[in-house]
């Protein structure tokens, strides 16, 4: 939908500001009650969900147009999801499809920003997002006995995505879950350095037609591997495969999984046994993207109606993604089940996490904002009493990691996958 | 030496098809979440004058005309080596047709002053056209040489080859002159980081249509009569299954032979 679409929805918001907080029954006191990045650094209202459904109106009714504060509004934000979940608190709203439009007629229009215009350059050259070369992607595998799917074929897929792929600090994340699989017995394959980006987080940046060529590449890929089943480490890539095309209408007729959820099956059915103790307590960051925008895309055809000169209904009834069917069990029950690992909970968690702050193109357009963003949600890690910090996400464990070097906490950062392979 | 290239922005041609919209009502093509690009072909010139700017030292100026420029966009130009960008931006100007677009580019031209060659792509790669380039050299009064891919300075003129079929003609003029250059130049290079920051801060010139003198009385927009989406040919993708490469190779003759 395109942004004029939204207008309804943009008329509609009164301000109630839900769009910035973790709902007060969560009990999030006041220090971590915040839920929206953007507005928790720049303590400004147009910062906010609601400040961008305002200035996006004020825009379609063409009293304003581009300008360079409006476009850092626009840019300053992780699309994180978390306004669009609390806003849903008690409105029938999609705040997160709203600023996707306005992120895409931005980027229609040529209002762009210089250091994603580069990461751009680089995914159309190169198929990443990292700015690197495409004959590197493979590299991380190099060593390691594990099926090329692009030469053979092969049931399991497991997908390294950009960052995991390029990010040497984190390619141990995709060799320790290949490790891990094969100790589970998995006959698991990749595609080396044939793989290319999901899509999806140029999606996020506003560049939405990117993910047409992407999703038509990868979903021959699959086909042609016969592959039935996709596993991930990288929550950017499991929200592209699983919610992201469905919703452009290239829906993958196979099984996409992130790691935590076929770990945490592997061990229900006793393929992955435990034997190490690692005395560690942690707390467990939840992606953005694995959960609450990790929910099945639920598609919707229909019409708003407006009843007795205001009320907006769907018809047929609209059923809303509201978070609460991201995937936050499967992790926390890996960590459960590992020997030695005490799991602490943050204030904000499942739907009502607080974003890393790499989402959105952030950690490229203004490093120094995403950081900050970061370096929240450790002070928050740290409330608990965790000697560590676990994510499922490379994007996350890249700027978690990032900020706590500049601090020096002594907070240590772990993909989940790495303990894991601790216990084993 | 002063060396103008003249920039039009366009959707990107490389846009997957997918994104591509055709509205027949409103005859208008839209790319859904796809950036403007500069003209490709527009790129190749910029290029042929960073080319001659390395070799024989020249001030190169980019000037774009139309409606809504990214200045994000034209920017980018400045990042790989132009010296100065002139950006000529009026709601006039949208859906202009190329007489009025190269009148609009005389106008400003004359506010420019001085000109030894100017430089345009073979054509605009939304439109295909390709007649901005020549009427301007017509409305200018220069020597005009289309369908150039490779241009030199020797003694004080001009010297191009321009395409003809399986051949080429060496062209050689007196400057100032007008080429339209063709994509066999080669690509524009790549910017480098330091001078991608400068661009972004370097001040540019936007001017509007009365800062040039248009006379909007002579400004033509396009009037389409119609515009239609292309017919569906339809897509089907098969793999071909098979153990060996040669029972896929007999698999495969056999669907081709229909059976």
């Amino acid at each position: 939908m395109a942004l004029i679409d939204w207008k309804a929805d943009m008329v509609r918001c009164e301000r109630c500001s839900n769009c910035k907080w973790v709902p007060w029954q969560k009990g999030p006191g006041l220090e971590f009650a915040q839920v929206c990045p953007s507005i928790s650094k720049h303590n400004f209202h147009a910062y906010s969900g609601a400040g961008r459904y305002h200035s996006s109106l004020a825009y379609v009714t063409d009293k304003i147009g581009y300008t360079e504060g409006w476009l850092d509004i626009i840019y300053h934000c992780q699309m994180c999801g978390a306004c669009d979940i609390t806003c849903k608190t008690n409105r029938d709203m999609e705040p997160q499809e709203m600023l996707l439009a306005l992120r895409a007629q931005c980027v229609e229009d040529g209002q762009l920003v210089p250091a994603l215009m580069d990461v751009m350059e680089g995914l159309k050259a190169e198929d990443n997002m990292m700015q690197s070369k495409k004959a590197d992607r493979g590299n991380w595998a190099k060593g390691l006995k594990v099926k090329d799917l692009t030469k053979e074929k092969g049931e399991v897929l497991y997908f390294a995505g950009c960052r995991i792929s390029f990010d040497k600090e984190l390619q141990k994340v995709a060799r320790t879950a290949i490790s891990v699989l094969k100790k589970a017995g998995v006959d698991v394959g990749i595609f080396g350095k044939e793989e290319a980006c999901c899509g999806g987080r140029s999606y996020e940046m506003g560049y939405q037609g990117e993910i047409e060529s992407f999703s038509e590449n990868n979903a021959a890929m699959f086909k042609a591997a016969g592959i039935k089943k996709i596993v991930v480490s990288c929550s950017d890539c499991y929200h592209s495969f699983k919610v992201l095309y469905h919703k452009i209408g290239r829906k993958l007729d196979i099984e996409v999984l992130h790691i935590t959820e076929y770990i945490a099956q592997l061990i229900k059915e006793g393929k992955l046994k435990f034997s190490k103790s690692v005395p560690l307590r942690v707390t467990y960051h939840d992606p953005c993207h694995l959960g609450r925008l990790g929910e099945d895309w639920i598609p919707w055809n229909g019409v708003e109606k407006k009843v007795m000169g205001q009320l907006v209904l769907h018809d047929p009834p609209k059923v809303f993604r509201r978070g609460k069917y991201g995937i936050y069990d499967a992790p926390r029950e890996i960590l459960r089940s590992i020997p030695g690992v005490k799991l602490t909970e943050m204030k904000r968690i499942e739907e009502y996490s607080f974003c890393c702050g790499a989402g959105g193109g952030c950690i490229d357009s203004d490093p120094d904002y995403s950081l900050w963003v970061a370096k929240e949600r450790i002070t928050e890690a740290k409330t608990t009493g965790a000697e560590a910090m676990v994510t499922a996400c490379g994007w996350c464990e890249r700027n978690f990691s990032d900020a706590v070097n500049e601090t020096g906490d002594a907070l240590k950062i772990y993909d989940i996958i790495e303990l894991v392979e601790q216990a084993i | 030496m002063k060396i103008i290239v003249c920039a039009k922005q366009v959707p990107d041609p490389e846009a997957p098809y997918t994104a591509v919209q055709v509205n027949s009502d409103t005859k208008e093509i839209s790319t859904k979440g796809v950036a403007p690009v500069i003209n490709p072909y527009d790129e190749n010139a910029l290029e042929a004058a960073l080319r001659i700017k390395d070799e024989n030292g020249a001030e190169v100026v980019v000037i774009s005309v139309g409606s809504k420029i990214s200045q994000a966009v034209l920017r980018r130009s400045l990042a790989v080596g132009a010296d100065n960008l002139v950006v000529v931006d009026s709601p006039q100007f949208k859906s202009l047709d190329s007489s009025s677009i190269a009148y609009v580019l005389s106008k400003a031209l004359e506010k420019m002053g001085e000109y030894d060659l100017i430089l345009t792509g073979r054509q605009a790669g939304d439109w295909d056209l390709g007649q901005t380039g020549l009427i301007l050299g017509e409305i200018l009064g220069i020597p005009t040489v289309n369908l150039v891919r490779s241009v030199k300075i020797e003694d004080g003129k001009v010297v191009a080859e321009k395409i003809l079929p399986g051949a080429y003609e060496l062209v050689k003029s007196n400057l100032p002159a007008l080429l339209t250059v063709s994509s066999e130049v080669g690509e524009l290079r790549y910017p480098i980081a330091k001078r991608k920051i400068q661009a972004y801060k370097q001040p540019i010139d936007v001017w509007s249509a009365e800062d040039i003198g248009v006379d909007s009385d002579k400004l033509v927009q396009i009037d389409m009569s119609a515009l239609m989406p292309p017919p569906d040919m339809g897509r089907d993708c098969q793999f071909i299954e098979g153990d060996s490469p040669e029972e896929k190779g007999k698999n495969l003759a056999s669907i081709l032979k229909g059976g």
